[in-house]
């Protein structure tokens, strides 16, 4: 069989693929993405085309990938649903006519080679048939002459819905919440350059922080917005949240806390948090004396007042504000020497307001 | 799509409401005659007849993927949600209230009390309290966060559950390769532990774990891979879930004891005294003799693809006829899954069978709660993966349905008790048994195709006196499969009809006076 080179077009703004016109063979590769999703949401071929199909098996669960008649994906869905014991060994797959062809059951990781041939003008599926999967997983094959008359994207009515989400921009028009989020807002979610349990808080719409709870330590601060997390919350929660506007601040200095002597870093255990007027104060222990931690915007400008209260502590208390990470220290008590403020014997209470430089 | 569905179920649940006022008439006047379907014409029961979905609305505005659910000691039923809203529906006026904000993936709940709750998110095992008495926590307190954290987002956490003595359990999933780890991670980080599917790079994911009420959180039970969720049976036994994937071959339910080992290798990294290597390069054999079997595998796509937590039924009896057994959620079914155990050789193995099949209930049964007036709560999410979303409750309505209540293996076969007397002529036709045998291998690829797939014939049916229990003589019992048994068209002598035919039986052990061939 002879094969053409073949160039694929892809127009972006519709998320269509066009094979080249002329071309009686195309090749196409298809991935199965998690969300129970193929990520080529539809695709366009003249009729008599042989397409080489490649089903690359991206997600963490098993997929097949079924070509169907077309008006027949539902039928094919619920035929395979009722295959009984007979489903494992068929691939899940009915033997019906309305199947043009199909892929066995391909494990993560794993892909699979398919040709076919659509001779006959005709809106196609492919469906993957895995129990669960069929009604909500699937694409389109345009057969036709004139790709000029397939609907755009988010108007197709044979693309699958949890494809059009996708295109048509971050859930678009839904809400996140079943409430107006308020301000100081708390979320624990997956944040970048920090550690995997950490807590993003906004302090008000434009102004927010990341503190990390594993490591018990302010990580960044920024203005501009909050956090988005349509990704994280997409699917089952792959991608990281991302933060909305300019970091001003990173931490380089690590915990800021020492006691005893200013080189030795504690040990700490993060106890959680409480809300005073939404604000979180972050409870912790820095070798096992108590410290709470409630971080507030700077009246005016870019910064952060944080305001602490230790347990007592026997000796003397060190608190690390290196400069070269953003912002400029001002500790409400002692002073500033080697990027260390050495705390009065006995302070239970002091605050550090950091401004942006 | 989902509305589609929604509103088709809806004109179903009011199709349903109609006929059964029409049913609760004839019922009354033929009370008399004290069975339930008197008239051979009338028409066959079906599920609706004993149990009543409901489909409880949900906040606007909610992405109602439920994670976590429990039920308050006031009522209230408290549920957790993917975008980490926790909200209080109270039953009595269909409302709903905000509790708690900003919980990564609360994917369990214990209620403590009326303002106090435990909750499993991916980070911690947190107590959220209403201190101020204004109905809105105020208070998020670390219980432990004694475990790693890899940045994977499969690293979930279940639980917690609490035994007689006040531990309580938290389970914790693997990570997938579906993806890689953050460049900083909570805990040890083992680079042996990243080769895999399912891997175990930070401990103790792959454990169940128990928290001692001094706050120590120790490891209990390893081989875990996915376990969603944990409970425990009317003993106080403790159960955990676990999926189809790499190293099952097929769904599975443990009954999990301390020190033991229950089959994903990935795990074994964090086992105390266990060689410093990545464990799935030990023989498959070697592995496979650490492992303590399941009492009961879910055979795939025939009874479940995705099981969920297992509860017990103690409700004393206001559920129906299956009080003092477990359920457990399905993800990719629109039905439960009804257990009935037994302990065979001292150890606990039995049946599992679909349960509430075409009463409306729909998928992604992640979550279920019994409430105090003896009704189940249901959490459904979908989470990326297959299943719906929202809440159900499911009432049963008084009647007791004709289904298998118990499945007990003897020396020569099973003993199928059911909830009412059959009828003597199609009970005791063998044809009416059909039985197969088959196993699952043990092995890394993702999941396993049915091996030495038998028939297995039935030689005798005997019926008991009460007319309740079908004694089955097998050809042949085998330890180490699976008995598929489809019941045929049964009856019992109120002229019901049986409701579910599917039933799999995990026979890991004969008892000990078991002959060769029966």
């Amino acid at each position: 069989m002879r094969k053409y080179a073949v160039v694929v077009l892809f127009v972006a703004l519709c998320g269509l693929k066009i094979p080249v016109a002329l071309a009686q063979d195309t090749t196409l590769t298809i991935r199965a993405i998690e969300g129970l999703k193929y990520d080529v949401p539809r695709f366009v071929v003249r009729p008599g085309t042989r397409v080489h199909l490649t089903l690359d098996n991206y997600d963490d669960m098993a997929h097949n990938l079924v070509v169907t008649l077309p008006n027949s994906r539902l039928r094919v869905v619920n035929t395979s649903l009722a295959l009984g014991d007979q489903a494992v060994k068929l691939n899940y797959v009915p033997r019906t006519p309305d199947v043009v062809a199909h892929t066995a059951t391909v494990d993560p990781g794993k892909s699979e080679k398919i040709s076919f041939v659509l001779s006959q003008d005709g809106i196609y599926s492919y469906v993957c048939t895995y129990p669960g999967h069929g009604f909500v997983m699937y694409g389109v094959i345009y057969v036709t002459r004139r790709p000029a008359t397939v609907p755009p994207l988010d108007k197709d009515p044979n693309v699958a819905a949890n494809r059009k989400d996708d295109m048509a921009g971050h859930a678009g028009h839904m809400p996140d919440h079943p409430y107006d989020l308020k301000y100081p807002a708390v979320y624990r979610t997956f944040m970048p350059d920090s550690g995997p349990a950490s807590i993003a808080v906004g302090l008000t719409p434009k102004q927010a922080y990341c503190w990390d709870a594993g490591s018990c330590r302010l990580r960044y601060a920024w203005t501009g917005g909050f956090i988005d997390q349509s990704d994280h919350w997409d699917g089952n929660g792959k991608k990281p949240t991302h933060v909305v506007g300019d970091v001003y601040f990173r931490d380089q200095g690590g915990f800021s806390i020492r006691f005893g002597t200013a080189d030795r870093l504690p040990e700490v255990h993060f106890k959680g948090y409480k809300l005073i007027n939404r604000y979180p104060e972050f409870r912790y222990t820095v070798n096992g004396i108590e410290v709470r931690e409630l971080i507030k915007p700077l009246p005016t400008g870019r910064g952060l007042v944080r305001h602490f209260s230790l347990g007592a502590v026997s000796g003397p208390v060190y608190f690390a504000c290196k400069s070269g990470d953003g912002v400029k220290y001002r500790p409400s008590v002692g002073k500033i020497q080697d990027g260390m403020v050495r705390l009065p014997v006995g302070t239970r209470n002091f605050t550090i307001t950091m401004t942006a430089e | 799509m989902k509305t589609t569905t929604t509103s088709l179920i809806g004109t179903r649940m009011t199709r349903i409401g109609r006929i059964k006022r029409i049913l609760i008439y004839l019922f009354l006047s033929v009370l008399s005659v004290s069975s339930a379907f008197p008239s051979k014409n009338f028409p066959a029961d079906t599920i609706t007849d004993y149990y009543e979905v409901e489909t409880i609305q949900m906040p606007k505005g909610l992405t109602a993927e439920t994670d976590g659910l429990a039920i308050m000691p006031d009522g209230r039923i408290v549920a957790g949600f993917h975008r980490g809203e926790i909200m209080m529906y109270n039953p009595k006026t269909k409302t709903w209230k905000l509790f708690a904000e900003g919980i990564h993936d609360p994917l369990g709940i214990m209620a403590v009390s009326n303002s106090e709750i435990l909750v499993m998110q991916r980070p911690e095992l947190t107590r959220i309290k209403d201190t101020n008495g204004d109905g809105v926590a105020d208070e998020y307190l670390t219980v432990t966060d004694d475990f790693g954290l890899s940045g994977n987002y499969h690293e979930f956490a279940f639980g917690p559950v609490k035994d007689k003595q006040g531990n309580l359990f938290i389970a914790l999933n693997c990570a997938s390769n579906g993806a890689g780890i953050f460049p900083e991670v909570r805990g040890k980080l083992d680079t042996l532990g990243r080769p895999g599917r399912m891997y175990s790079a930070v401990p103790y994911r792959g454990w169940i774990m128990k928290l001692t009420p001094d706050g120590k959180l120790h490891p209990y039970a390893s081989g875990f891979r996915s376990p969603n969720s944990i409970g425990f049976d009317a003993n106080g036994n403790l159960f955990a879930s676990d999926n189809q994937g790499d190293w099952l071959g097929t769904s599975k339910l443990y009954h999990v004891q301390e020190g033991k080992h229950y089959g994903h290798p990935a795990s074994l990294l964090w086992k105390e005294g266990f060689p410093h290597i990545t464990p799935i390069k030990l023989p498959v054999k070697m592995l496979d003799s650490l492992r303590t079997v399941e009492s009961v595998a879910f055979p795939h796509s025939r009874i479940a693809d995705s099981p969920t937590q297992p509860v017990l039924d103690n409700t004393g009896g206001r559920f129906g006829p299956f009080v003092g057994k477990m359920l457990v959620g399905e993800m990719n079914h629109p039905y439960l899954v009804r257990l009935m155990l037994e302990t065979v050789d001292g150890h606990i193995q039995g049946a599992c069978a679909p349960f509430l099949v075409g009463s409306g209930l729909r998928k992604g049964n992640n979550r279920l709660a019994f409430a105090a007036d003896g009704s189940l709560w249901i959490g459904q999410t979908d989470h990326g993966w297959a299943g719906d979303r929202g809440i159900q409750h499911v009432r049963w309505k008084g009647k007791v349905p004709l289904e298998l209540a118990d499945m007990k293996l003897t020396p020569t076969g099973f003993a199928l008790t059911f909830t009412q007397p059959l009828d003597a002529v199609t009970a005791k036709q063998v044809a009416n048994f059909q039985f197969k045998r088959y196993y699952y291998e043990y092995h890394e690829a993702y999941g396993s195709k049915q091996f030495d797939v038998q028939p297995v014939a039935v030689s005798n049916a005997e019926l008991s006196a009460d007319g309740k229990t079908v004694t089955l003589k097998l050809s042949e019992l085998k330890a180490g499969y699976i008995y598929e048994l489809e019941l045929g068209k049964l009856r019992s002598t109120t002229q019901q009809s049986l409701l579910n035919h599917l039933v799999c039986y995990t026979l890991n052990r004969l008892q000990r006076n078991t002959q060769a061939n029966p």
